[in-house]
């Protein structure tokens, strides 16, 4: 199995299903393909048409998006969602809220792992965005969103790095303690700060 | 079960699970709301906690955003084969539907869905063209590896079909010139019988979102 990804810094979007397939146990090749660079598409386009990270290749099974890498990878390990229906349908509407949602956090609070940005970006937009999130998290039931790891603490996982880093506070800290804590995400903080990679605009606050 | 959506005319994140329910014969009762000026549905805090359309009330119990409510769909209906069988097709669809739901936001922005509207011409971008080119070659790759078995993308009805659905009817709206493959495949979509139902419903709404109209002259 081969997951293709962005720079661990920058790619939020490759984050998710990489810290699912960690926390599921699944060995898999990674291809780390830098963006925003001369190459970077006609290099992604080898991997899938769609022309974006990630991509998950299985045999000659090829899943693009993350949402769908992570439906994907819950039809072999059903743990990858709640075992109750309603909850697993709730885990499913946050994850998805997550997927098409909360475009001024990432425009204002986009993820940039090895960076400080206290108190950058808080747009009333993104207050908004922020006091909703800290609402689907204070229903937590701990350690994770439905108790055990599941896909829609992956959709997550990089909301929780961006908090870290514009040092936005939470009710819920224990949930944001326990992601951090995840070996799988301190390994993929600790590449992010080794990436020689970087992308000006992505830096938006220097 | 309770589908609550806005309208009809404007909503194309509701036009899919709905169509997608009716088209299969899910039974569900119909909440519409109707969308105020700044976009909201009236009446939304009740039902879901996202404060948007659609949801979905299973026993009281809301399941909101259109892709939730289809995988849920899916999964409580697995008789209506709402995804593809076969393993391979069925990843492809969920990666289109995965693509379509947080992707195409020139499309998004610059084409509006407005079923009774007519803008020949209108919202056509260099961005907005290049997510009407991959629309276009997701379909037709769709339609080649998949559509054997029908006129739809993976053959017969299915998720991936409601979820392209309101880009059919902006095709519509826009004139959006099509290859003849690509016409047949929106054609297909067009007729199918909950399709030609909510855009029916829609040409009968008379209200007007100020925020969907980007091309409306004489309102205001």
């Amino acid at each position: 199995m081969l997951l293709v990804i962005g720079n661990k810094n920058y790619s939020s979007w490759s984050l998710r299903p990489w810290i699912a397939l960690k926390m599921l146990g699944v060995p898999f090749d990674e291809k780390r393909i830098a963006l925003r660079r001369a190459e970077t598409k006609a290099e992604i386009l080898r991997y899938s048409a769609a022309g974006h990270v990630p991509i998950l290749r299985d045999g000659d099974t090829v899943v693009w998006d993350s949402l769908a890498i992570l439906e994907y990878l819950a039809e072999r390990h059903p743990q990858l969602w709640p075992a109750d229906r309603a909850q697993r349908a709730k885990a499913r509407a946050i994850s998805a809220e997550m997927h098409s949602g909360f475009p001024h956090l990432r425009e204002h609070m986009s993820m940039n792992t090895r960076k400080r940005y206290p108190g950058q970006g808080r747009t009333p937009e993104v207050l908004a965005e922020i006091a909703r999130i800290d609402a689907i998290w204070s229903e937590a039931k701990g350690p994770f969103l439905f108790g055990n790891f599941t896909a829609a603490d992956a959709m997550y996982a990089p909301v929780v790095l961006r908090f870290r880093t514009y040092e936005v506070e939470v009710r819920k800290k224990s949930y944001r303690d326990a992601m951090l804590a995840l070996p799988a995400m301190r390994e993929w903080v600790e590449a992010a700060e080794r990436e020689p990679e970087s992308i000006p605009e992505l830096d938006l606050y220097g | 079960m309770q589908l609550v959506i806005g309208n009809k005319n404007y909503s194309s994140w509701s036009m899919r699970p709905w169509v997608l329910a009716r088209e299969a014969g899910i039974s569900f009762d119909e909440v519409q709301l109707k969308f105020d000026d700044d976009g909201r549905p009236r009446g939304i805090d009740r039902y879901g906690v996202a404060g948007r359309v659609p949801v979905l009330l299973i026993d009281g119990e809301p399941v909101w955003d259109s892709l939730a409510i289809c995988e849920t769909l899916a999964e409580r209906f697995p008789e209506k084969q709402l995804w593809p069988a076969d393993p391979r097709a069925r990843q492809v669809a969920r990666s289109i539907c995965a693509e379509m739901h947080s992707g195409f936001q020139a499309l998004r922005g610059a084409m509006p869905m407005n079923i009774r509207g007519r803008h020949p011409g209108k919202g056509m971008t260099p961005e907005s063209r290049r997510d009407i080119e991959r629309v276009v070659a997701i379909w037709a790759s769709c339609r080649e590896r998949f559509g054997g078995g029908g006129p739809l993308l993976f053959g017969r009805f299915g998720i991936a079909d409601a979820y392209y659905a309101p880009v059919v009817t902006r095709f519509q709206t826009y004139a959006v010139a099509l290859s003849p493959a690509a016409q047949a495949y929106c054609d297909a979509v067009l007729a199918l019988r909950a399709v030609r139902e909510w855009m029916d419903a829609a040409r009968r709404e008379s209200e007007f979102v100020p925020g969907d109209e980007p091309y409306a002259s004489g309102h205001r």
